[in-house]
């Protein structure tokens, strides 16, 4: 279970602070798929990294009771100027894996090929995201937190994402930003909705999808 | 105790794994890849000593003047490049901390293990070197010099740990943090012996606390001919109140680091 409570981040802005998060509270039961959607800047990738780890909030706080992923977007959890491989190899060392596997499940899932051997920075924005897919999924975890980039990539891969994630993992946790209401509706059991700082849900996910339709 | 060994095996996995990486993007694998870091201090002694030998003759304090600078300059340049390191490493390594075992304290720890271990490396050489030479003498006592090596390289640690977070709230420490180092050599101890001082200049002297270090690893060099000037305590004294206040600060920076 995951539980945030009462969650509040701002960030410095000039000589003032903006307040993105006021008092966001949400709780994800294992094996739940948790949509979080809002318009740009609501606080959607703020929330997701404060859940994550990756930021702490200013007040409040963030109850992990499962292993949760790392924020599985387009920039962050790689070192640019190393190359997939090498970055591939780190991933491995501080969770404790075997490279040979992490390095075979990613040379598949990721069919990057020779481009293993280049530096990431050299990467597009698609390639990034196979490469963060592939690592992520390379290690198990029993929430994923998913940041918009579902829908990189072409058709085949799309699949195969969806495949790894919503199939083979169905029994996981997930935390899904998405601006795309066709796929929150297809795999989330719950929508949230991030408004003037808070998190609302309405009974059905519906009702939720068509008060951010009304923004 | 099992919770605490697992965290233990945790935290080693993570400070190889780190240590390994910043090998890797620092030095990458071509030409003689990670010996480089041992390559910039053992440059910096090489020549520095040459210098001097050149300008003063080949005697300093009654020791040989190349060994001399070199068993001072090394230590030096690993307090300065060590501070150097450690301004901004935070931000500089932001994308670490998408993973939650990784704590900014071992960022700071990885770099300055990585500088400690290559200034360390080339010291080692540079003694081999100039001992095949029958310049270096074999030393009095190996003990001390580790002791003093400690010394110094503990209060180069707790400056890093104040110095990280303090130049992550405000540019303007970025900006006088070399000018700052480069005034601080004067207190090193790696340019005189305390005993050779006069006596109200080694009484300013001796409270700073990498100079208590320094006359450590020279006595294990030398011996007690140097007449050295240190205490057991002093450095430790300041340095653990330094590491205290320095984490601290680590802990709460780390609330408003901004991560891409």
């Amino acid at each position: 279970m995951i539980e945030c409570r009462n969650l509040h981040k701002s960030y410095r802005l000039g000589h003032g602070r903006r307040e993105v998060l006021k008092g966001v509270n949400l709780t994800v039961s294992s094996g739940e798929k948790v949509g979080i959607i809002g318009r740009n800047g609501a606080g959607k990738t703020t929330l997701i990294k404060q859940i994550g780890g990756v930021e702490l909030p200013n007040s409040g706080k963030v109850i992990c009771r499962m292993s949760t992923s790392w924020p599985l977007g387009f920039n962050g959890a790689f070192q640019g100027s190393l190359t997939g491989y090498d970055n591939a190899r780190f991933i491995a060392r501080i969770y404790g894996y075997n490279y040979s596997d992490i390095q075979s499940f990613v040379e598949e899932f990721s069919e990057l090929g020779g481009a293993l051997r280049m530096p990431v920075k050299t990467y597009s924005s698609g390639m990034r995201a196979r490469l963060a897919f592939a690592l992520s999924l390379a290690i198990e975890f029993d929430c994923y937190l998913i940041d918009e980039v579902m829908l990189v990539g072409d058709a085949d891969f799309q699949r195969k994402c969806r495949f790894e994630l919503f199939e083979k993992r169905g029994d996981r946790a997930m935390v899904i930003v998405s601006h795309d209401m066709s796929t929150i509706r297809e795999i989330c059991g719950r929508v949230i909705l991030l408004r003037d700082g808070l998190a609302l849900e309405h009974e059905t996910i519906e009702d939720t999808i068509e008060e951010y339709n009304r923004l | 105790m099992g919770h605490f060994s697992k965290g233990w095996g945790v935290q080693v996995r993570v400070l190889k794994a780190l240590m390994l990486r910043e090998l890797t993007t620092r030095f990458g694998r071509e030409n003689i890849g990670f010996l480089w870091i041992m390559g910039e201090p053992l440059l910096f002694a090489i020549l520095v000593g040459l210098v001097w030998r050149a300008m003063k003759g080949p005697f300093e304090f009654g020791v040989d003047i190349v060994v001399f600078v070199v068993s001072g300059y090394i230590p030096l340049v690993l307090f300065r490049s060590s501070f150097s390191r450690s301004i901004q490493a935070f931000t500089a390594n932001s994308a670490l901390l998408y993973h939650r075992q990784i704590k900014i304290i071992d960022i700071l720890l990885v770099r300055f293990l990585l500088e400690l271990i290559g200034h360390m490396m080339a010291y080692l050489f540079v003694a081999l070197v100039l001992g095949a030479l029958g310049i270096f003498p074999w030393p009095y006592d190996i003990s001390f010099i580790l002791l003093g090596w400690f010394y110094y390289s503990l209060f180069s640690f707790a400056i890093c740990t104040v110095l990280a977070p303090l130049s992550e709230t405000n540019e303007v420490f970025e900006k006088l943090a070399p000018v700052t180092t480069y005034l601080m050599v004067p207190f090193s101890g790696a340019f005189f012996m305390v005993s050779a001082l006069k006596k109200d200049i080694q009484h300013i002297v001796l409270y700073s606390p990498p100079v208590h270090g320094m006359e450590m690893m020279r006595y294990g060099i030398f011996g007690p001919s140097i007449d050295p000037q240190f205490s057991y305590t002093y450095t430790i004294a300041v340095s653990l109140p330094f590491m205290a206040l320095g984490l601290a600060m680590c802990r709460w920076i780390r609330r408003d680091l901004v991560v891409e």
